[in-house]
């Protein structure tokens, strides 16, 4: 019932917002809808956290997993940070004249569109629903990247649309093969759990060709190397928050179909087939990324390509098992947590310094004193500096592999040292030394900073403490996969 | 329908496929197109006719009202609004694409594929057609410069699936089929909506054009 009157209330709020002329009532209706949201999925982690399962009306429509509960958690927490932004972040761009009250509303619209879809995707018992509303997430997220109406960004939505639909539509196709193992004739809805009971029964060739088809198409939307070329387009023209909960939210949802399919796969053709195509591609995503982010022009995109990057490991945490998996979803916790905190401070960079260029931003630490510490504190934590908790997941994840695949994790272990010498490199450059004179010092809001600061104070006390229902969560997931 | 009709079907499709691959003139893009959503709403009535659900009635009624009737009509008034008669314009030359067209339809019909083509062993010919008119499609998306040639080739690619499902016995599903219309009302929507935007932006509608995105 929670998880219908979240999506519910979300696509309400989007109604009402697309009815009224009024300002004030967007934003109201949003952060209402964003916070019934966040109490929603910490209400349904909950559940799952003791009950190991959530599936009202038997599971006919929705069923969340000890993964998916992590998910919607994540969705609720981001979502709510993102909406709380983005009301300030807008109001902004209304003053500076960048975007009247027409694409305030779109906006708004769009983005309560875009969680309803995420929240279905993430809880759907079926799949070609949960493909349907990844579907819808593109839909929303074509015209938020084309937000600004100009021809770059209209080129990277353009970008977005097509090589995502291409993803989507051959892990469609890689979905309907699944589909064989079934008697479709006598079924109603295939859901995820008959796709595992009839598992033993797919061709083994054909479980593996129908794997890689849905890796190839969900792996698009993750960003995974070589189907990644759309995010750091999609990602730098997209208005600021879109982008955090581009990298936050859409990816870890998409990363989780795959690993839903991963473990149908594995029923039928044993785990190491997906082990190492994830192996495969997670290694490539981390060293093409670490390999651009050194020539970074712009610091947007060397956030999307650090998403790469941490998908990559995400990838490699779930390809090496055992501890490794423990490791990769807290990974994926901490990573959609800090990337939140990087792209909203991004946003604030652009705000006031105008570009979106490495080289036009110059002694923000004097300029924005605030929004530099927190995005140097995001940047220590993105690069897995100790104490912070990606830390000990890249060890984890680096260490889990060095039995079976010693190769795999050093090479990477030498990339994820690149990406923090070019992250440093970029860091230094933008936020030490003396600022332009015709930049003025000051933030603009403190509530364009707060969001970020809780989600700061969320990952230092995970990185030290676990709430016990986030522990049976995340063992549960160990388990399953 | 017997099973040597449904193959001149399926051979037509792939035809169709291979004439978007190689023509010039949008108009007959379009019209290829319309046509290969034709034979796919044929296709799909004789499954009806064969199994019945109401659903996949819908299904049909839906493909056949946007795919071979809306579709096109809307791609050819957007030909004749910006004047794009001949801008179908490829990456490759003809007898390059040829090549690659013959690579991808010997792919197809290896060994490697043939868990998929023997889904239902009665139907091998069938899905060795339809697997190559999906492997043809996503070859004619890659291939385009034209912004609306890409759109077709992603609906190409879609009726292509749609073919592989019903002689794989898939398409009996339900949300198969609302997966479909949801596609469809999806694709056309944001076609419609990103086509003009592209025009008004670029003066083009050639993706080559695009080049904002250098850093």
């Amino acid at each position: 019932m929670e998880i219908l009157f979240i999506i519910i209330t979300l696509v309400v709020a989007a109604v009402i917002n697309l009815m009224t002329k009024r300002k004030v009532i967007i934003e109201v209706i949003s952060l209402i809808s964003s916070f019934v949201a966040l109490i929603g999925s910490i209400i349904l982690a909950l559940k799952v956290s003791s009950s190991g399962l959530f599936a009202p009306w038997s599971g006919r429509f929705f069923s969340i997993d000890s993964l998916g509960a992590i998910i919607i958690l994540i969705l609720g927490l981001v979502g709510f940070a993102t909406t709380i932004y983005s009301i300030q972040y807008l109001r902004q761009e209304i003053n500076k004249d960048i975007i009247g009250f027409k694409r305030f509303k779109e906006y708004f619209i769009l983005l309560n569109i875009f969680f309803a879809a995420m929240f279905l995707a993430t809880t759907a018992s079926n799949p070609i629903f949960t493909w349907i509303s990844i579907e819808g997430t593109t839909l929303s997220t074509a015209f938020l990247i084309s937000f600004y109406n100009k021809p770059s960004a209209i080129e990277g939505a353009w970008k977005y649309l097509i090589i995502n639909s291409i993803g989507l539509l051959l892990g469609f196709f890689g979905t309907l093969l699944f589909f064989t193992s079934i008697d479709l004739s006598s079924v109603g809805l295939v859901d995820w759990h008959s796709l595992s009971l009839n598992a033993i029964h797919l061709d083994p060739l054909l479980a593996k060709i129908a794997f890689v088809f849905v890796l190839i198409g969900y792996g698009t939307k993750v960003g995974l190397v070589p189907m990644h070329t759309w995010k750091p387009d999609a990602y730098s023209k997209a208005p600021a928050p879109i982008g955090a909960l581009l990298s936050s939210a859409l990816l870890p949802i998409s990363f989780v179909i795959i690993l839903r399919y991963k473990a149908i796969t594995d029923i039928a053709v044993g785990p190491l087939f997906s082990q190492k195509l994830l192996i495969t591609f997670g290694f490539l995503s981390i060293a093409v990324a670490a390999l651009i982010m050194f020539n970074a022009k712009n610091y947007k995109r060397l956030l999307a390509y650090s998403s790469i990057e941490n998908a990559g490991v995400m990838a490699l945490g779930f390809g090496f098992g055992g501890i490794g998996i423990f490791a990769a979803v807290l990974h994926l916790i901490y990573h959609s947590c800090v990337k939140v905190v990087l792209f909203l401070s991004s946003g604030n960079l652009l705000l006031k310094y105008g570009s979106a260029k490495i080289f036009n931003i110059k002694g923000a630490l004097k300029v924005i004193p605030a929004t530099s510490i927190i995005f140097i504190i995001g940047f220590l934590i993105v690069t897995g500096i100790p104490p912070f908790g990606m830390f000990m997941t890249k060890l984890y994840i680096l260490s889990a592999g060095m039995k079976d695949y010693p190769l795999v994790s050093v090479f990477a272990l030498f990339f994820l040292v690149l990406v923090f010498v070019s992250f440093l490199k970029h860091v230094s450059a933008m936020f030490f030394g003396e600022k332009p004179e015709n930049i003025e010092k000051g933030e603009k809001n403190i509530w364009l900073l707060i969001p970020q600061i809780s989600l700061i104070v969320i990952i230092i006390i995970l990185s030290f403490y676990l709430p016990p229902f986030l522990h049976t969560l995340i063992n549960n997931v160990v388990l399953q996969y | 329908m017997n099973l040597l009709f449904l193959q001149f079907l399926s051979g037509t499709i792939l035809l169709l496929i291979i004439l978007l691959l190689i023509m010039k003139k949008n108009f007959s893009v379009v019209f290829a197109y319309g046509l290969q959503s034709l034979i796919v709403v044929i296709i799909l009535l004789n499954s009806f006719f064969e199994k019945g659900g109401l659903l996949m009635l819908l299904a049909i009624l839906v493909i056949l009202v946007i795919k071979v009737i809306l579709a096109p009509v809307f791609f050819i008034r957007l030909i004749k609004k910006y004047a794009l008669s001949f801008s179908a314009s490829t990456y490759l030359s003809t007898p390059m694409t040829l090549i690659v067209i013959t690579i991808l339809v010997s792919i197809v019909h290896s060994h490697k594929f043939l868990p998929l083509t023997s889904i239902v062993p009665d139907h091998q010919v069938l899905l060795s057609l339809s697997l190559s008119a999906i492997f043809l499609s996503l070859f004619l998306i890659v291939n385009r410069k034209g912004a609306l040639s890409q759109i077709i080739g992603i609906l190409s690619f879609e009726n292509s699936i749609v073919v592989f499902a019903v002689f794989a016995n898939l398409e009996q599903s339900a949300t198969l089929q609302l997966g479909i219309i949801f596609d469809i009302f999806v694709w056309l929507m944001i076609a419609t909506v990103f086509i003009s935007m592209l025009y008004k932006h670029f003066g083009t509608l050639d993706v080559s054009s695009m080049k904002h995105l250098t850093d």
